[in-house]
């Protein structure tokens, strides 16, 4: 498989730096001929003209932006043949290497993927016209021509220079700007046609639709800017006030300072371990935060009691499950985490609480806070008592493999906690612990 | 030279509100100084003057070179770099296309029988044609200008807009920014 992938990435090299430079020099060449021709001075002329203008005049896409000099080549194709469009990519290309950046190695094969491109188009033209197609089918064929193969040819050189899969690049540049590209192939072929009927005045209604297009598109992306702004916002507020409240919890429970913090830390960790998409990592992530929201509603004598808890007090404590449960429910608000508050003290065997929920009935972020709750309940220090050994800890949640814990996902976060830095590990598990200075100013204070 | 284009970028730096502040600072201005006296002695020894331009030429685009930090500087590298082309292609002289160059008010005996020691008359012979003087331009000053003097005309407006405080980024245009550049 390994072995593939390397023959992959070399082939994709030869096509790259050699196969795109020699096929671009050697177009070169042959539109070098008809440069030469005093008829073409003028039109070669106009056409540098279009290229300085164009080449900075972009238009925004989804994730780029692209400049219309596509659209400026294309029209070259259409209106003379290749020569046109070679003269206009060479332009292109000194303006950006004496301009922006010079990489001759890049610069060679960027710009003979272009000239492959546009050779290419021409010839389909040569046998469009052969077949006597219609001018105005062939144009829309050719534009779709051009477009297809200038994303298939970018995305070998995309996917050799930055070590990607070859289909879905071309399925990520296909996704991000085919529409914007086509419509602005096919005004440039309109252009075209109503130039060879009209004149060059004709090129005024042309540009007063693309200034225009252009003023739309800047238009939507402004407000999508402003939209992603607001939600960004108010994903920011939301975590803030989340860490607020999880601070507010632990604030309740003197034993426990830090504890949610912690939780959520080490349940993020496992939801990576486990390849979960970003948003569901995020998910977990809040989830250990709020997972003993509860603990507001018990008691500040039962949470803070010294020495042994009575099988009632440690009833009412269960219960912090679903009075968490209840308050976001009721709230309205985080309905995605309601199953991790509620379940996070189930056991596979069935014997935790509040639903005695057995094995894979327990929701995934449920089975993932349960290990990381009990971990940081075991090693963090209480006032009372010192913390268990990180090994001590480990083994015991090996114990629980199949009993207390999910045993996957359990394997894989002992696996992770053995192969961290010791003191990676040291400082997240004394992370957000108060300090005896800090516990002393916060009596003073009190 | 290029004066009309000259004054018409100080009016629209003007219009633009630019004033002008300092004035840039250059490297290696000696450079800028040998190419200058290449041209003189050009001038003088007629004979050889192709090998004087053609090494004038190097020599300017070495003082831009060294000057590149800055967007216009940049373009009249381009510009001049596709004029030396033309130049160091036809033994030191830039071709002259004469079916354009007759609509100019200038004599042209000079050109054609060798005595100007800048141009000569574009043939069939001449290499690159396409990059020599061949575009009739009738405003302002009508001239007869080459596809690089397309580029350092740019170069020029770019360079003034600097001078006069305004300046225009090409690069942030063509990224989809706004236009000014930092300065």
């Amino acid at each position: 498989m390994r072995l593939k992938a390397e023959h992959t990435q070399k082939l994709k090299g030869i096509i790259v730096q050699f196969g795109f430079t020699i096929a671009g020099l050697l177009i070169l060449i042959q539109a070098t001929a008809a440069w030469q021709t005093r008829e073409h001075w003028m039109v070669l002329f106009t056409y540098t003209l279009l290229t300085l203008i164009f080449s900075f005049a972009p238009m925004r896409t989804l994730n780029s932006t692209i400049t219309l000099n596509n659209a400026v080549i294309f029209t070259g194709i259409l209106l003379y043949g290749a020569w046109v469009g070679v003269w206009t990519a060479l332009i292109e290309t000194l303006i950006i290497a004496f301009l922006v950046r010079f990489h001759l190695i890049k610069a060679l094969a960027n710009t003979g993927q272009l000239l492959l491109t546009i050779w290419l188009v021409d010839f389909m033209q040569r046998v469009l016209i052969e077949y006597h197609v219609n001018s105005m089918i062939s144009d829309m064929i050719l534009a779709v021509v051009y477009w297809l193969v200038n994303i298939v040819l970018c995305a070998i050189g995309i996917s050799y220079y930055f070590k990607l899969a070859w289909f879905s690049t071309v399925k990520n540049l296909a996704k991000g700007t085919t529409l914007i590209y086509l419509i602005l192939m096919l005004t440039g072929a309109i252009a075209v046609r109503l130039v060879e009927g009209y004149g060059l005045l004709a090129l005024l209604p042309i540009i007063a639709v693309i200034a225009a297009f252009n003023g739309v598109v800047r238009q939507y992306f402004k407000g999508l800017d402003n939209l992603k702004a607001k939600v960004d916002e108010i994903k920011a507020l939301n975590r803030s006030f989340l860490t607020a409240m999880a601070a507010s919890i632990d604030a309740k429970d003197q034993y426990t300072s830090g504890h949610s913090q912690r939780v959520a830390h080490w349940a993020k960790e496992i939801a990576v371990l486990l390849e979960l998409p970003p948003e569901k990592i995020e998910e977990v992530y809040f989830g250990g935060i709020l997972h003993d929201i509860g603990k507001i509603g018990i008691e500040d004598e039962i949470l803070n009691k010294d020495g042994k808890l009575t099988p009632e007090e440690f009833n009412r404590i269960k219960q912090h499950t679903v009075i968490g449960y209840e308050i976001l429910k009721q709230a309205g608000v985080f309905q995605n985490l309601l199953p991790a508050i509620r379940s996070h003290h189930e056991r596979i065997d069935g014997r935790g609480y509040p639903d005695r929920l057995r094995g894979e009935n327990i929701p995934l972020m449920a089975r993932i806070l349960a290990i990381s709750d009990a971990f940081d309940a075991m090693v963090s220090n209480r006032p009372y008592r010192e913390g268990v050994p990180v090994a001590e800890a480990l083994c015991r949640i090996e114990e629980g493999y199949g009993s207390q814990f999910d045993e996957e996902i359990a394997k894989l976060f002992v696996k992770y906690i053995r192969e961290l830095p010791p003191e990676k590990l040291k400082a997240y598990i004394r992370q957000g612990e108060q300090t005896e200075k800090e516990e002393f100013l916060e009596k003073a204070l009190s | 030279m290029l004066l009309d284009v000259i004054a018409i970028s100080f009016l629209i730096a003007f219009l633009r509100g630019g004033r002008i502040k300092d004035i840039p600072k250059f490297y290696r201005l000696y450079l800028l100084a040998i190419s200058i006296i290449l041209q003189v002695c050009a001038g003088i020894w007629h004979e050889i003057a192709g090998i004087f331009i053609s090494l004038s030429y190097l020599f300017i685009l070495l003082f831009f070179f060294f000057n590149k930090q800055h967007e216009d500087i940049r373009i009249f590298l381009l510009g001049w770099f596709l004029n030396a082309l033309a130049i160091w292609s036809n033994k030191g002289r830039m071709p002259i296309d004469l079916e354009q160059a007759k609509k100019l008010p200038y004599d042209l005996e000079p050109v054609i029988n060798g005595t100007n020691f800048k141009h000569s008359v574009l043939t069939e012979a001449t290499n690159l044609p396409f990059l020599t003087d061949i575009i009739y331009m009738p405003v302002i000053i009508p001239r007869v200008i080459s596809i690089g003097d397309l580029f350092i005309m740019l170069g020029a407006f770019l360079l003034i807009q600097r001078l006069m405080n305004k300046p225009i980024s090409l690069i942030h245009l063509r990224e989809g920014k706004n236009y000014a550049a930092k300065g």
